[in-house]
């Protein structure tokens, strides 16, 4: 518990929307150790930005957070707006989904990235700028000096998330929150993008929380993967433990998702196991286990209590009350 | 590609033959001067047979939607030719296009984006019904029951309900309803199930199935995920900067790609498969711009087997193996490899 | 906040969150976009009921003939709550009177300019090519003529008069409307639903009747409503400098114009249309905002 670097407890994060309550996340915790890459995955809409944008205090104003996110001990919730703006230099950056929407399209990108490294930090004009080219080079964008003077509609949408990864390097931080950073992109540009978020966390012993709705992404580079689904995590456990050979799924939603992937193995034109429905109405959350509705397993219990998320196996969190065998095959 | 009549082609008769492809676009500088021509589809050609289902994949930009598109006649070609059942496409007008095209239907990637958002469902469903006077209006409102029950819609609930009123997989559904109204034999689909969550995929997946089998029916299915479009395809084409690189057979294409491009592809994707490993990225750089596409070989730019042929000659299409017809002067045979050491060093291992 | 935490294997089961939600907030938020779409309407709403209904359940002084003993009435003066100007006519029924004037032209010039410009607009944007290069030069060739030097060439020619004032600002009107409507067609055209339309085979006329329409009904609308503003200030504009409506019919403008001449003296005579004209013209503006702030949220 003292060695970690992020430590979340029971975050709730509740909005309200048309005089009802949207419970988004609902009662979440985990810790991320220093330099440790953690996987945040779920359908959409399962509180999985929502958590990361209220660690990092971007959250609309008014919104109901509860619980306790702390780093190295320090507590993020409810710090002022001062305060948070020196933690989000030093120690926590965030990388959006959206490189086309994240960057202003006005200005010159080198001018972007220099105004990160000043917000953050006093520094003359021309060492903002000698460091902004430094970072262009740190995310390997040829021709840097070049690249500085463009405007984003001149850059491909690769090129644009390295330009947001070396705006959210600029003051080294001790933990990249990367929420979807490569869904937008193809899957070569992907794989570099991927490639080079490893290799800057090697260099520069950082942290890395990935969000995705893509199990293959967590399972080839994430250390751990969290399951989240209506606002709870579901499932935790190593991505090796999951994924990987002799580990083992158990929530009965972490497998679904994982059999609905259509994969290069399976025969052309074979049908996927499916679960019908969709996930619940945030507002009108069912009493038992939200996956109940959807649940091919659920039975009476599955509806009237909530699964505890407990650590069943060591490491290996999980929240169902009927859960697959060890081991278990995918169901049909 | 050029004709695959062959041991490898599939049985049945040609539904749709497309032959030498192209199209493109001028963009202008913001003064109105033209600033260059974009290549989008350069010389294209593949068929589609009766009943078979089609995959075409490709990066973003590589011209899989613009295809789509020339294909349809919305809008027209630049020049090439679209045959489909027999019917010559691309120099008919009004109402006899409306006729040739009425077989062939689409769905396209955004399903908010191609309903409008004023209809009620019952009226998107009925739009090509009654475009098509395909009968009164008690039997099209029968049918719209029909093909939203088809879908997997209850029309009682649904029908009323406008495009903002339904899930992202509820809206493609609707789409596919409209998309086999008319009972069509090919449907496009581009990316149709791209912006779909993982279980709400597989299931939009299998309602494709469903009615592969039900309607009889062809795709011409697009993607840019691989494993997707190998999971519907018998036969699948990967397409960069406005070309076709590899088409064959799905199984022969993935497990033994004769394309440098479709094994960088390939190698490119992130896997749950135990030992799998991590997807090394075996292709460097960026695709260059359809304005100046390189000579020659257009993927030579990011190629790591490239030579002076490649920049000096354009490679033609040649089938290498039955019906897996492969444009590369070198292509993949076994025991070569296209992971340079540039590209696997400062990978971890997973 | 940083509260000893429940072992983790309790955490489905705690007590249901209380609602955090700040609702006072939220009745705020919506109390004040409901306000901004009604008290415009509602000013409108009574601004007409006094123009056009009042004078049939009320019998109002004449606006155009006063009785001379009466003139230069100070307001609230017996049985002219408003006054008397300097021929004795009563000040209130020239404001209602002016007030049938300002809007009668407002909605026909909108009219007129959502009827012409808006077809043109739409034809333009939907079919594109020639038949938009042709348009688009009409409109432009329009729009650069200044329509208040036509109005006064107009009204030189043919005499002052509202159905010559309505003509003359149409010309301003019809192009006005008509860009926007090809800007919101050419929006429309490029969207996905509409090549989907077009490929289930609806064609033509019916595209636009069916999907261009209703879908930019909503900008149509609001710009309209701006429209019938500006309309109302460049008819008082004419009248001010004498080429719209003659004297004595009533008009807010030709009011503003005949109190000037008296304006140290009696300011209320320039101060009362004015008022009435900038009421209204900001009650328009705010109405077409709010709905569009609506619609844009939907
Ligand atoms: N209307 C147009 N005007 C100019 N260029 C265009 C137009 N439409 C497409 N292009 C260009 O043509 C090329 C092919 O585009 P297309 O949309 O077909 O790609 P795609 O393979 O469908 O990509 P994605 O996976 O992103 O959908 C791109 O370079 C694109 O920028
Ligand atoms: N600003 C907001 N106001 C109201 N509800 C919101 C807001 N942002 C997110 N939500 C809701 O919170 C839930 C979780 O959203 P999010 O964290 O964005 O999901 P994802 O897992 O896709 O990142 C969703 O139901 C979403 O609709
Ligand atoms: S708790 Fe019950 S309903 Fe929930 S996932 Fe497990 S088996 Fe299914
Ligand atoms: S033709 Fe040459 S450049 Fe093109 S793919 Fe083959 S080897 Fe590479
Ligand atoms: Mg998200
Ligand atoms: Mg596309």
């Amino acid at each position: 518990m003292t060695d970690a670097l992020l430590q979340v407890d029971d975050l709730r994060v509740t909005f309200a929307v048309g005089g009802r309550e949207v419970r988004a996340v609902d009662g979440i915790t985990f810790t991320v150790s220093p330099g440790a890459t953690l996987a945040i995955i779920g359908e959409s809409g399962s509180g999985k930005t929502v958590s990361c944008r209220a660690i990092m205090g971007l959250l609309p104003t008014g919104t109901a957070i509860g619980g306790s996110a702390r780093l190295r001990g320090t507590e993020l919730l409810g710090l002022s707006d001062a305060e948070l703006r020196r933690h989000r230099g030093s120690d926590l950056a965030m990388v959006f989904q959206d490189p086309a929407r994240s960057l202003n399209p006005t200005m010159r990108v080198g001018l972007q990235i220099t105004e990160a490294i000043t917000t953050h930090r006093t520094a003359s004009k021309r060492e903002a700028q000698a460091q902004a080219i430094e970072l262009l080079r740190l995310v390997r964008i040829p021709a840097a000096e070049r690249r500085f003077h463009e405007y984003p509609h001149q850059l491909s949408g690769g090129m644009r998330q390295r330009v947001m990864i070396a705006m959210a390097l600029a003051c080294r931080p001790k933990l990249l929150i990367a929420d979807e950073a490569t869904t937008a992109l193809d899957v070569t540009t992907q794989a570099q993008i991927m490639e080079l978020l490893l290799e800057l966390q090697e260099e520069l012993d950082m942290a890395l929380i990935m969000i995705s709705h893509d199990l293959g992404l967590a399972a080839s580079y994430a250390d751990e993967v969290i399951v989240m689904y209506a606002g709870k995590i579901v499932e935790q456990a190593p991505a090796a433990g999951l994924f990987g050979a002799g580990g083992a799924v158990r929530m009965r939603y972490t497998r679904a998702l994982l059999d609905a992937i259509p994969h290069l193995e399976r025969p052309a034109h074979t049908l996927l196991p499916v679960v019908g429905g969709r996930p619940p109405d945030p507002t009108a959350l069912p009493p038992g286990c939200s996956f109940a509705p959807r649940c091919q397993y659920a039975e009476d219990d599955c509806r009237a209590k909530v699964p505890a998320l407990a650590e069943h196996v060591p490491g290996h969190r999980w929240a169902c009350w009927h859960p697959c065998e060890n081991g278990a095959a995918p169901h049909d | 590609m050029t004709d695959q009549a062959g041991p490898g082609r599939p049985p049945g008769e040609v539904l749709l033959s497309v032959r030498d492809l192209v199209q493109e676009f001028i963009v202008r500088e913001r003064g109105g001067g033209k600033a260059g021509v974009v290549q989008a589809v350069s010389g294209v050609s593949f068929d589609v047979m009766a009943g078979e289902t089609l995959g075409i994949v490709g990066e973003t930009g590589s011209g899989k939607s613009t295809l789509a598109r020339a294909i349809l006649q919305a809008p027209r070609p630049k020049s090439g030719s679209v045959v489909f059942r027999g019917t010559e496409l691309t120099n008919l007008r009004g109402g006899r296009l409306l006729q040739a095209r009425r077989h062939l239907q689409f769905v396209f990637q955004d399903p908010f984006g191609s309903l409008d958002p004023k209809w009620k469902v019952r009226s998107i469903v009925d739009e090509p019904l009654l475009a098509y006077r395909a009968g009164g209006r008690e039997a099209r409102r029968k049918r719209v029951s029909e093909l939203l029950d088809l879908v997997g819609l209850d029309p009682a609930r649904y029908a009323g309900r406008h495009p903002r009123e339904l899930s992202g997989g509820q809206a493609q559904r609707v789409a596919i309803a409209r998309a086999v109204a008319l009972e069509p034999s090919l449907i496009i689909c581009d990316e149709a199930v791209s912006s779909l969550d993982v279980l709400i995929q597989a299931q939009v997946l299998n309602l494709f199935e469903k009615l592969r089998g039900e309607l009889g029916l062809s795709y011409l299915f697009i993607a840019h995920d691989l494993a997707l479009v190998k999971q519907v395809s018998d036969r699948v084409a990967v397409m960069y900067l406005g070309k076709l690189c590899e088409v064959g057979h799905g199984e022969a294409v993935y497990r033994r790609p004769l394309h440098p491009y479709t094994k960088a592809l390939l190698d490119s994707i992130p896997s749950t498969e135990p030992g799998a490993g991590r997807a090394t990225a075996t292709i460097k750089g960026e695709p260059p711009s359809p304005i100046n596409p390189p000579s020659g070989c257009r993927f030579r730019t990011r190629c790591p087997l490239a030579t002076d042929l490649c920049a000096a000659e354009e490679p033609l299409p040649r089938e290498l193996a039955p019906g897996h017809v492969v444009a590369c002067h070198f292509p993949l045979m076994p025991g070569t490899s296209v992971i340079t050491p540039a590209a696997t060093s400062g990978v971890r291992q997973a | 906040m940083a509260a000893p935490l429940p072992d983790v294997t309790l955490l489905g089961a705690l007590p249901p969150l209380p609602s955090l939600v700040n609702a006072r907030r939220l009745r705020a938020q919506r109390l004040g976009r409901g306000l901004r779409l009604w008290v415009p309407a509602g000013i409108l709403i009574l601004m007409l009921a006094m123009c056009f209904v009042l004078p049939l359940v009320a019998s109002l002084p004449s606006p155009t003939k006063g009785d001379i003993i009466v003139n230069n009435e100070p307001p609230f003066s017996p049985g002219h709550w408003l006054g008397t100007d300097m021929q004795g006519v009563d000040i209130f029924s020239k404001l209602v009177y002016g007030g049938q004037v300002a809007f009668e032209i407002g909605a026909a010039v909108t009219a007129i300019g959502v009827a012409i410009g808006g077809t043109l607009g739409i034809v333009a944007g939907y079919f594109g090519g020639w038949v938009d290069a042709v348009i688009s030069r009409v409109l432009d060739i329009l729009i650069a003529f200044p329509a208040l030097v036509l109005a006064l060439v107009i009204a030189q020619g043919l005499g002052g008069s509202e159905i010559h004032v309505i003509w003359a600002l149409s010309v301003f009107g019809i192009p006005a409307v008509g860009r926007v409507t090809r800007g919101a067609t050419l929006t429309i055209r490029g969207l996905p639903f509409m090549v989907a339309a077009k490929l289930s085979g609806t064609r033509g006329w019916r595209i636009i009747a069916r999907h261009v329409v209703p879908n930019i009904i909503p900008t149509i609308v609001t710009f309209s409503l701006l429209g019938v503003g500006i309309v109302i200030i460049l008819e008082g504009a004419l009248d001010f400098l004498g080429y719209g409506i003659p004297p004595p019919t009533a008009s807010w403008g030709n009011m503003i114009s005949n109190g000037q001449q008296i304006l140290s003296a009696q300011p209320e005579y320039v101060l009362i249309p004015s008022i009435a004209l900038l009421v209204t013209v900001a009650s328009l503006n705010m109405l077409g905002d709010a709905l569009r702030e609506r619609w844009s949220t939907q």
